[in-house]
């Protein structure tokens, strides 16, 4: 009975050391690596996280499955906010980034985060921002918004998901690059809740994501007037003007770029296992199909991409955010 | 029962206190466009815990059967029990292993069977497997939640 | 009657399995704690991946219909409410299980969930169009105005005080804000570091209804108290259906309140049980039974919060718009596979459009049959002796508020409000005005704050006046918290005075 007791202990002593040792970096990933979304289940970075981490799993990619966490709230700041200051560092926990807002929210201050909290993997996707009106709206045209505005100051209501994400950002380049002064109204409850807002014509107008813009458009429920992108969209909405053509000074500074990201502090190794392996992972074929067949554009980055976007974006938005 | 006229005034002054505090916040803290709605709920908070206050003041409070000094005494030990399980155990020894022995632990402490009857012992034993077995099945089997590892599980 | 060409699709093999599986499988998430219906369909998500896309819907169509339904259950066995939408069974379901009449209150459960979710659906096959419209009628100073007259049914619900009910509702409405606020992102009432993400709403649920519970338990402490429960006849399926077809009152009102709140974007069905239950109580000539574990307020509440599964998905169908989280998720589901919903679905996608509501009629019939199964069995859990129930509700109410964000912050949170309730009910105030509170208040809130602002740009002269209290939906609101609020004033007068005068009588 006493060697019993004392091989049982024993087993009792090394599994506790096995489980308080961290994982060594060589073997990562030995268990399922978390994904925390700061929005709801349901929007749209969501379900493209649930997408492109859907192949994770496979062995040639990191031969460990992805889980999605959501920890919604404040425009994204309470996940962030989680990440920066309480997920360990160990590379089985990373988190959705969504810029311009992460990085927005970290000039504005108030929040636990700053570019810099953060080390980027890989980008999936982006999504530039678009100016709704609605259906039965009298205007066709950017133009004939913005004189309307511009005659009118603080008359047009313009609704997006939230402060300083990326549906505000274009907004406050708008009203820069115009003069005009428009009344922006932000909503709970994501981009869903501030198209709602347009098609029921609560507001004049509105700043949505192109993939859902799209979507109401060909629902016939709203008009795209623009796009606050470089280009315009050719695969979904070829006729529909950039801000730039139309003469507006607004660059792609509030295209929602989506991505991966680990805390600082993540061992190298992890982080360069991660950014050699989670790029092929998002241009797996399935994935790139199912992207696709939802209307959400992709767009592959690698980290050093990345890095080089954080900040060019970091600098742009101080600009542009200074004196709000 | 009810309680008495004392339990109410000290209960009632302890909301009235919380509800103030939350009314001084709210017009106090900044940036104010965040406070509006606060402060107009902090005012129906305040005005309503006052009134609640003096009529338990008046003796006028009826419902609510106020906590006995038996009922204090009964749920001493397994409040002091869910305290350290919840705010302590579970983080740091682990989830399974800290559920494991809280379950027992309350379990023992309010089983009416006495202390002496060892099949009492062996189906507490058995039950607790069975328990943690389900808990286990369902959150870490079926919906893969991966809980806080601690010192042992 | 187009969608009775369609129904083919759902008895094909694959699909009817996966109809069962749906179906069963969302039963038992939903009756996990901590797992509302949104992650639960979020859950299942993956698993549409392998299908095609109809073969997904009606995984997603099965399990949505029956994870309502199937919070139910733990709400009655173990009052945990598996989501919002459970909290009004929890009060009078719970206390019947108690009463030993568990398998009675599960039978009323399902029947009335199946009757309610069964007319809901077909108010999305027929009146889709129709419903559209009166969805978007809603705007936020309507929806301010209707999360009011939602706060104004706390003064009447589960509470024998007025003050008491609206302090507690109070309560509930501030703990509401604490956290980030939503539109400013500026930080409010955060006392500890746990608090910055606000209170989740189900570590709430969980916490307020769970934790008194184990603690009365505790009170009850060593005595043996196996004869708690007299002997109760065994309940017959027979006589439970007898009985619903008896209730034809609190059905009704259930299932009309359900149809109607679940239509509205931004609400969901997050209040439709609480109203409905709110409603019977009035309309009922045994007010005084609420809350004893009276079948009515079960039957109202059940009816309601799945009658609200078909309209809700009227704005998501026809406008692309999900009315709720879990609208959105199925969004999600939709696009996933290439199906963009609006006006034209139904001429794009028959096949998926109607094979999808088809597999939610057909869900709720099978929910029923098997809620009615397990019923017997499950009845017992209720049973079970009260130390075994107190240690396993407590490490339920662990394991489901940490599981809902993997946070120990919110589990911290669970049993804070959960002890603060505790005390706060030995003293008349009770849990559902401040759950209620708790819902509103951000929809409130938020509503307010956009309604301003629109006010402010559209009116030049008295600008919150014009926006909020004029236009003719508005005023109808009004109107409507006026008279909740003077109703329930006046009822609790006369109840006070009927109290006082038995008390004179019984001297």
């Amino acid at each position: 009975m006493k060697t019993l007791l004392k091989t049982f202990g024993a087993s009792l002593v090394a599994a506790t050391l096995a489980g308080a040792v961290p994982a060594m970096a060589d073997d990562y990933p030995s268990r399922p690596i978390g994904v925390a979304v700061s929005y709801g289940a349901g929007g749209a970075t969501d379900f493209q996280a649930r997408i492109v981490t859907m192949v994770a799993g496979n062995e040639d990619m990191l031969g460990q499955p992805m889980y999605i966490l959501n920890k919604p709230g404040a425009g994204g700041r309470v996940g962030w906010n989680w990440f920066a200051s309480e997920a360990e560092a160990d590379g089985y926990m990373m988190s959705a980034y969504n810029v311009p807002h992460f990085i927005a929210q970290s000039i504005k201050g108030g929040v636990q985060y700053s570019a810099d909290s953060f080390e980027p993997i890989a980008n999936w996707g982006a999504d530039p921002a678009v100016v709704v009106v609605p259906a039965d709206s009298p205007y066709n045209t950017i133009q004939e918004m913005v004189d309307f505005a511009k005659e009118n100051p603080g008359k047009v209501t313009l609704s997006g998901a939230g402060l300083f994400v990326g549906h505000h950002i274009a907004a406050l380049q708008l009203q820069k690059a115009t003069d005009a002064k428009f009344v922006y109204i932000p909503t709970k409850g994501g981009g869903a809740a501030a198209m709602k807002a347009v098609v029921a014509g609560d507001v004049t107008g509105g700043i949505n994501n192109l993939s859902d813009a799209f979507r109401a458009a060909e629902a016939g429920n709203v008009k795209v007037l623009a796009v606050a992108d470089l280009e315009r969209n050719e695969e979904f909405l070829p006729d529909v003007p950039t801000l730039m053509e139309a003469g507006y000074d607004v660059d792609n500074a509030s295209v929602n770029f989506r991505g991966l990201m680990v805390p600082k502090g993540t061992p190298q190794e992890v982080i360069d296992t991660l950014a050699e392996k989670v790029p092929a992972m998002f241009n797996h074929a399935r994935v790139t199909k199912r992207m696709a067949a939802g209307g959400s554009p992709l767009r592959v980055m690698n980290r050093e991409e990345v890095q080089a976007m954080w900040a060019k974006r970091q600098e742009t938005l101080a600009e542009l955010l200074e004196g709000l | 029962m009810t309680a008495s006229r004392t339990q109410h005034l000290i209960a009632s002054s302890i909301i009235l206190v919380v509800a103030l505090i939350v009314g001084w916040l709210s017009f106090t803290q900044q940036p104010a466009e965040a406070f509006l709605f606060p402060r107009l709920i902090s005012v129906f908070f305040m005005v309503l815990a006052a009134w609640n206050f003096i009529r338990a003041f008046l003796a006028l409070s009826k419902v609510g059967e106020g906590l006995s000094a038996e009922t204090a005494l009964a749920i001493a030990p397994g409040l002091l029990v869910t305290l350290v399980y919840v705010f302590w155990a579970a983080k740091t020894v682990g989830f399974y292993a800290s559920s494991t022995a809280a379950f027992f632990i309350l379990y023992t402490l309010y089983d009416p069977e006495p202390l002496s009857n060892g099949r009492a012992w062996l189906k507490r034993v058995i039950v607790t497997t069975i328990f943690m077995a389900i808990i286990y099945a369902l959150f870490t089997l079926l919906l893969k939640v991966q809980t806080p590892r601690g010192h042992f599980l | 009657m187009e969608f009775l060409a369609y129904f083919g699709g759902v008895f094909e093999p694959v699909a009817f399995l996966l109809l069962l599986g749906g179906t069963v499988g969302g039963l038992i998430l939903g009756a996990t704690p901590g797992l509302s219906p949104t992650m639960a369909v979020a859950l299942l998500i993956p698993f549409t991946f392998h299908l095609s896309p109809t073969q997904g819907l009606i995984l997603l169509g099965a399990a949505y219909t029956s994870t309502v339904a199937g919070g139910a259950v733990s709400a009655i066995l173990l009052k945990i409410p598996g989501a919002p939408a459970n909290i009004a069974t929890a009060l009078d379901g719970n206390a019947m299980a108690r009463k030993g009449e568990g398998a009675r209150a599960l039978h009323l459960s399902f029947l009335s969930s199946g009757i309610g979710g069964v007319i809901g659906v077909l108010l999305l096959i027929f009146l889709t169009p129709l419903l559209a419209q009166w969805a978007l009628a809603f705007g936020p100073s309507h929806l301010f105005w209707l999360a009011i007259l939602g706060v104004t049914v706390i003064g009447s619900l589960d509470s024998k005080s007025f003050v008491k009910g609206l302090l507690s509702g109070c309560i509930g409405l501030w703990l509401s804000m604490i956290g980030y606020d939503d539109i400013q992102g500026a930080q409010r009432f955060i006392f500890h570091d746990a608090l910055t993400g606000g209170i989740h709403i189900i570590a709430a649920l969980i916490g307020i209804f769970a934790i008194p519970q184990v603690l009365d338990m505790f009170a009850k402490g060593r005595r043996k108290v196996v004869i708690e429960t007299v002997a109760v006849p065994v309940h017959a399926f027979s006589d439970s259906v007898r009985e619903i077809g008896r209730s034809g009152r609190p059905l009704t009102i259930g299932t009309i309140i359900g149809s109607i709140v679940g239509l509205i974007p931004g609400i969901g069905g997050q209040i439709a049980g609480l109203v409905a239950y709110d409603q019977a109580k009035k309309f009922s000539p045994h007010k005084e039974k609420f809350g004893t574990g009276h079948p009515e307020g079960l039957i109202a509440a059940e009816s309601a919060n799945n009658a609200m599964v078909g309209p809700s998905l009227v704005p998501l169908l026809t406008l692309s718009i999900p009315g709720s989280p879990t609208a959105a998720v199925l969004l999600g589901g939709l696009l996933i596979h290439g199906i963009f919903p609006g006006t034209d679905l139904f001429e794009r996608n028959p096949e998926v459009a109607w094979t999808f509501i088809n597999s939610m009629l057909i869900g709720q019939v099978l929910m029923v049959i098997f809620g009615i199964a397990i019923a017997k069995w499950a009845a017992k859990i209720a049973r079970a002796p009260l130390p075994i129930m107190a240690s396993a509700v407590l490490v339920l109410a662990l394991f489901g508020s940490y599981s809902v964000q993997q946070s120990m912050g919110d589990v911290w949170i669970m049993l804070s409000l959960g002890l603060g309730m505790y005390f706060l009910e030995k003293f008349g105030f009770s849990a559902a005005p401040v759950v209620l509170g708790l819902i509103l208040g951000p929809i409130a809130e938020s509503n307010f704050v956009q309604g301003s602002l629109i006010a402010n740009a559209v009116y030049d002269d008295w600008p919150n006046v014009m926006y909020f209290m004029t236009g003719p939906l508005n005023i109808v609101l009004i109107v409507l918290v006026i008279a909740s609020i003077g109703y329930s004033f006046l009822s609790h007068r006369a109840s006070a005075r009927a109290d006082a005068a038995q008390r004179v009588a019984a001297q």
